[in-house]
């Protein structure tokens, strides 16, 4: 039986997983929504990876990495490692060239600055509030009745931007909900969201200095429309990972499972 | 992280709440408790017969929406927490407050305690922001006038010898815990981080004399007691105000063993014995201006770094976590360059900053989990 390595990412919203081969190729990857009971999200997730590979039993997995919230209910799992390092190593096995990472979650921002070895050269990270994460947007999308795609899209049609003030999820409800009875078009007030939360970022990416290459990671990569006011703020080129950015963390823990193969 | 030894049930009781058992004791046998909030207040001062010192903190406080109307949301909530609990009436039986003009948030404190509840007897100190031999005899003045006072109000003797007493019992406190804290030097340390905290606060917050015999018995037992040999990484904690062993508890569930602290609710270089040669006022307005690192003393930064790099050394450590209030003036200048400087020195710094009750474990154990995986440990 060939060995395979994995990694697991268990957040707030999602639950990820990665598989590699001994060469360090991706063979199988998974996605699904967290329940409630995080060590049910491992092991659901996991087994969608692992039956992406013919005659693969997750115990058969040589190395296991957990990271993520729940790194520490992962089944099975050999060890935990922080999702801030999981997110640099996966990204810097994509890309060496990248020196700084934003990663948007569900709950949470993070910056992240690399050294020329991938390694972690200084992070910051937001507090409690929730301001800017997926969570926000979940927030943000129900007063449009939309889904996020479309928000997204929604946001890169804007003539103009509107000013959205308030970055607090609770607040920024009832404040676009009066944007949109100003009858202020929507995709300007969308646009306005975005830059209310890339300017949150980027003050969190200052602080650990943003160096190019910069990619985004985490769930919110895929929101197009932050992508783009983060690169008007930041004043960068994001950079595309060539793997879908929302697998970085359980990337990185794969990674870490598969530099372990000689312990 | 296998833990040899674990803090006696009265210890662990006097943490978790805002009056210590041991204070309500003192009282029955008619000695007066005496609030504090600040490292600058000399203990011994308050420790004379028939008074003692009890450093006031707000465990358990569960939002501050009273205070926040006196104060703003944007005082450090270390200030706010104590504030609120006041307000609730928990420090009612406290006989009297001493506070020191250490910063304009404590200040407010001060001035909002005098205003809204009229205490039988509060005292504001005034401390110079320098250490020269004039700040000392200013120092020693305000010590003077308070001691007088004190005298007055409650019947009890400052006079000299009162001091020196005071002073040589409080010495025997502070050898104690230098003993314990030299346990944290060794290799495998019997006791956490949490727990000194633990032992630190409980102390601080109770009369001396009552508590010295189970800091005895635990010392008895921690320095015969194995040692922990599961951590990641040794860390020294240094800060403003951290007078929550929880907080600690939850750095230490990711592995790393807190072995030293220069925090200004912590033990070093407070735990310094004090002279008992000379004017004992003098002696005490000193060790004041000199034995308490707070960003608050201007001219001082070099010295503080020095000591911050000394204790890394002494105490062999990985890395420091620098530990800052939110909203602290003092600190938000601090540390910044204290950051830089402590890099520069090849010393790996991870700043926290945070609220005087604990919130977001999850994110703090990420964040020292990133940051001993950033030292390789
Ligand atoms: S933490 Fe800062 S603001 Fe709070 S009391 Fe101490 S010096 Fe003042």
């Amino acid at each position: 039986m060939p060995k395979y390595f994995a990694g697991c990412d268990l957040g707030s919203t999602t639950g990820k997983a990665v598989i590699l081969n001994a060469s360090g190729k991706v063979v199988a990857s998974a996605l699904i929504r967290s329940k409630i009971d995080p060590i049910e999200t491992g092991r659901e997730v996991l087994e969608m990876a692992a039956g992406q590979v013919e005659g693969l039993d997750v115990r058969d997995i040589s190395y296991l990495v957990g990271t993520g919230y729940g790194r520490n209910e992962v089944p099975f799992a050999n060890e935990n490692v922080s999702e801030i390092t999981c997110h640099a190593v996966g990204a810097h096995y994509m890309d060496p060239g990248v020196r700084t990472i934003v990663d948007i979650g569900g709950q949470d921002v993070k910056a992240i600055a690399l050294n020329d070895d991938g390694s972690v050269l200084e992070f910051a990270m937001n507090d409690k509030c929730a301001a800017g994460t997926g969570r926000f947007y979940e927030a943000v999308v129900r007063t449009f009745d939309v889904t996020l795609d479309q928000f997204s899209e929604l946001s890169l049609k804007a003539k103009k931007v509107v000013p959205v003030t308030s970055q607090c999820t609770v607040f920024a409800e009832s404040e676009l909900v009066s944007l949109l009875y100003k009858r202020h078009p929507p995709a300007d007030i969308a646009a306005g969201v975005q830059l209310s939360v890339a300017k949150r970022v980027f003050t969190l990416a200052r602080r650990v200095g943003i160096r190019p290459k910069v990619t985004v990671t985490g769930g919110c990569s895929k929101n197009k429309g932050l992508v783009k006011a983060l690169e008007k703020v930041l004043r960068v080129d994001i950079v595309n990972l060539g793997m879908d950015p929302q697998f970085m963390g359980a990337l990185g823990a794969a990674v870490i499972a598969l530099r372990k193969q000689g312990n | 992280m296998k833990q040899p030894v674990s803090l006696p049930r009265l210890i662990n009781d006097i943490v978790d709440s805002p009056i210590s058992p041991l204070v309500d004791k003192a009282q029955e046998a008619d000695r007066k408790a005496i609030a504090y909030t600040c490292s600058f207040v000399p203990e011994p001062l308050l420790n004379v017969e028939g008074l003692f010192g009890v450093r006031v903190r707000a465990p358990g406080v569960s939002g501050t929406p009273m205070a926040d109307t006196y104060l703003s949301n944007v005082i450090c909530s270390t200030v706010r927490s104590i504030l609120e609990f006041v307000l609730e009436g928990t420090f009612s039986s406290i006989n009297g407050w001493v506070f020191t003009a250490s910063c304009d948030h404590m200040r407010r404190l001060y001035d909002n305690l005098d205003y809204l509840e009229h205490p039988d007897f509060i005292h504001i100190l005034d401390v110079p922001h320098k250490r020269s031999e004039a700040a000392v005899q200013w120092m020693r003045e305000e010590l003077s006038m308070l001691a007088e006072k004190l005298a007055d109000k409650f019947n009890v003797v400052t006079d000299d010898a009162a001091l020196s007493r005071a002073i040589d019992a409080h010495n025997e406190y502070l050898a104690l815990m230098r003993d314990i804290s030299d346990l944290r030097k060794r290799d495998h340390p019997p006791l956490t981080g949490a727990m000194f905290q633990a032992l630190i606060a409980a102390a601080s917050s109770s009369p001396t004399d009552l508590i010295i015999p189970h800091l005895r018995v635990f010392y008895e037992t921690a320095r015969n007691a194995p040692g922990i040999d599961d951590y990641r990484a040794r860390l020294l904690m240094a800060g403003s105000h951290c007078d929550d062993p929880h907080y600690i508890r939850v750095i230490e569930s990711t592995g790393a063993l807190v072995v030293g602290d220069r925090t200004c609710t912590g033990s070093i270089p407070a735990l310094a014995p004090i002279d008992d040669e000379g004017d004992p006022l003098t002696v005490l307005a000193r060790r004041s201006l000199s034995n308490i690192s707070c960003p608050r003393m201007m001219e001082e930064f070099d010295t503080r770094v020095e000591e911050i790099i000394a204790a890394a050394k002494e105490f062999r450590v990985d890395g420091v976590v620098l530990e800052t209030m939110k909203f602290c003036d003092t600190w938000g200048v601090e540390a910044s360059p204290m950051i830089n400087a402590l890099r520069k020195a090849k010393i790996p710094v991870l700043r926290l900053e945070r609220e005087y009750s604990l919130g977001s474990e999850g994110q703090l154990q990420t964040r020292v989990q990133a940051f001993m995986e950033s030292m390789g440990k």
